[in-house]
């Protein structure tokens, strides 16, 4: 299904609410995804002298 | 013989352009002129002006070869209309950012979304004085203040209006020192900006390397319109990141961001002739640009604001306006800001987390616009 937004006031109108309502939910879950970011560092931990030596 | 003599040095006047020069070209001239002085006088962005204001000043020669086809500045231009530029630009930032502050503290991203109902307010205006929901949706981006995403969209969008949306775009962004404070004093208090923000904890190296590539997952599941944005970016950024590819790193941050910043620039100047720049749309569009900018950043401010009301340990909410995506211009605005009440009040690592989140707010926004609108490229 091919949906587009009608070229009118309204669908301006339309399409800044949808817009800015989506964009709070799809960086909202990224600001999730970030919250889990400290488990990472349980599970794994980087030897970042060991990466620097070994740089290219 | 004389007839013969007259006829000769009137074909060399007709090869040449003198014949079809008008009082726009000069007054483009001008502006070209005006750039270089900005930015080399002012230092206002001299990666940009001086090469946008150059090819301003050779596109309104008449005639130029350079702007036409197979000319040098129109092939520039291709790269744009390709869309092969913008990436580079974000794949060079990529290569120079540190995600580190945005990491650190998640709630921060929530004003990277705040800070862009600019964009929205000026695509509805756009709309209202009678532009096309496409043009209006490439003018709307210009409030995201990120100057890439803004061509793209742009190339995407209304290639007719890339001269005024870029210019806009870039020069809004090296005026944001001036226009942004007025508004951040606007909506706060002295209280409020006095607010000192806690040490962020520190970010591991593993959760910066694994940052680009989930961004990379999202973007590419969630937003395939701006996907070759954010996947530069990723891209750079990993290769910052993991320590073992310097090189590459440091090639993307300098000679590949470097040849793409001349190319991008000659190309928006190239753009600039005055038939297409002197309407009574560019002025329309600088108006609209400098409303989306500043609605941004007040929004920012009244974002952080409302997360107040629900926050134990409050923000400062100047960090609301650094939620505008020109990084690092808007966090150091806020940091500035924020030093003018206290000079121990050092702001600018927090204020980078919203700036970082900035960038993605206006690719998310730009990448919806494009999924809902039918792009003409």
């Amino acid at each position: 299904m091919d949906v587009k937004v009608p070229d009118s006031n309204q669908g301006a109108i339309i399409l800044s609410v949808i817009d800015f309502i989506l964009s709070f939910g799809i960086i909202s879950g990224i600001g999730f995804i970030l919250a889990l970011f400290p488990l990472l560092n349980r599970f794994w931990k980087v030897d970042e002298e060991a990466l620097r030596r070994g740089e290219h | 013989m004389l007839d013969l003599i007259g006829n000769f040095f009137g074909a060399m006047a007709e090869q040449t352009g003198l014949l079809h020069l008008w009082w726009g070209n000069i007054v483009m001239m001008v502006v070209g002129a005006a750039m270089i002085y900005l930015g080399v006088a002012k230092r206002y962005e001299p990666l940009l002006l001086i090469g946008i204001g150059f090819a301003c000043i050779v596109s309104n020669v008449p005639d130029s070869v350079l702007i036409q086809p197979g000319g040098l500045f129109n092939y520039a231009y291709k790269g744009v209309g390709a869309l092969i530029l913008p990436p580079l630009v974000f794949f060079g930032v990529g290569a120079m950012t540190d995600f580190g502050p945005m990491i650190a503290n998640p709630k921060l991203v929530l004003l990277g979304a705040a800070a862009h109902l600019g964009i929205f307010v000026a695509l509805i205006g756009a709309k209202a004085i009678g532009f096309s929901i496409n043009e209006a949706g490439a003018i709307g981006i210009i409030g995201g203040a990120d100057g890439p995403m803004a061509i793209f969209m742009s190339v995407k969008l209304a290639p007719q209006l890339l001269p005024q949306i870029s210019v806009a775009a870039y020069s809004y962004m090296a005026l944001m020192p001036l226009i942004q404070p007025p508004v951040m004093r606007l909506l706060t208090t002295r209280e409020e900006r006095l607010i000192e923000m806690r040490q962020m904890r520190q970010v591991s190296r593993l959760e910066k390397m694994v940052f680009p590539v989930v961004i990379a997952i999202v973007v590419n599941l969630l937003l395939p319109p701006v996907a070759p944005l954010i996947t530069m970016l990723a891209l750079g950024n990993l290769f910052k990141e993991v320590l073992v590819v310097d090189r590459l790193a440091k090639t993307a941050a300098n000679e590949v961001m470097n040849v793409t910043i001349i190319t991008l620039t000659l190309a928006i100047g190239s753009t600039m002739e005055a038939n297409h720049f002197l309407t009574f749309k560019t002025i329309e569009v600088l108006v609209l640009g400098l409303i989306a900018f500043m609605v941004g950043t007040g929004s920012g401010v009244v974002g952080a604001k409302i997360m107040n009301l629900f926050l134990r340990e409050k923000i400062n909410p100047l960090l609301g306006s650094a939620g505008i995506a020109s990084v690092p211009i808007a966090a150091r605005v806020a940091h500035i800001v924020a030093l003018e009440e206290n000079p121990q009040n050092f702001l600018i690592y927090h204020a980078m987390g919203p700036n970082l989140a900035g960038v993605f707010g206006t690719a998310i926004s730009g990448g919806i616009m494009l999924a809902l609108l039918v792009p003409v490229t």
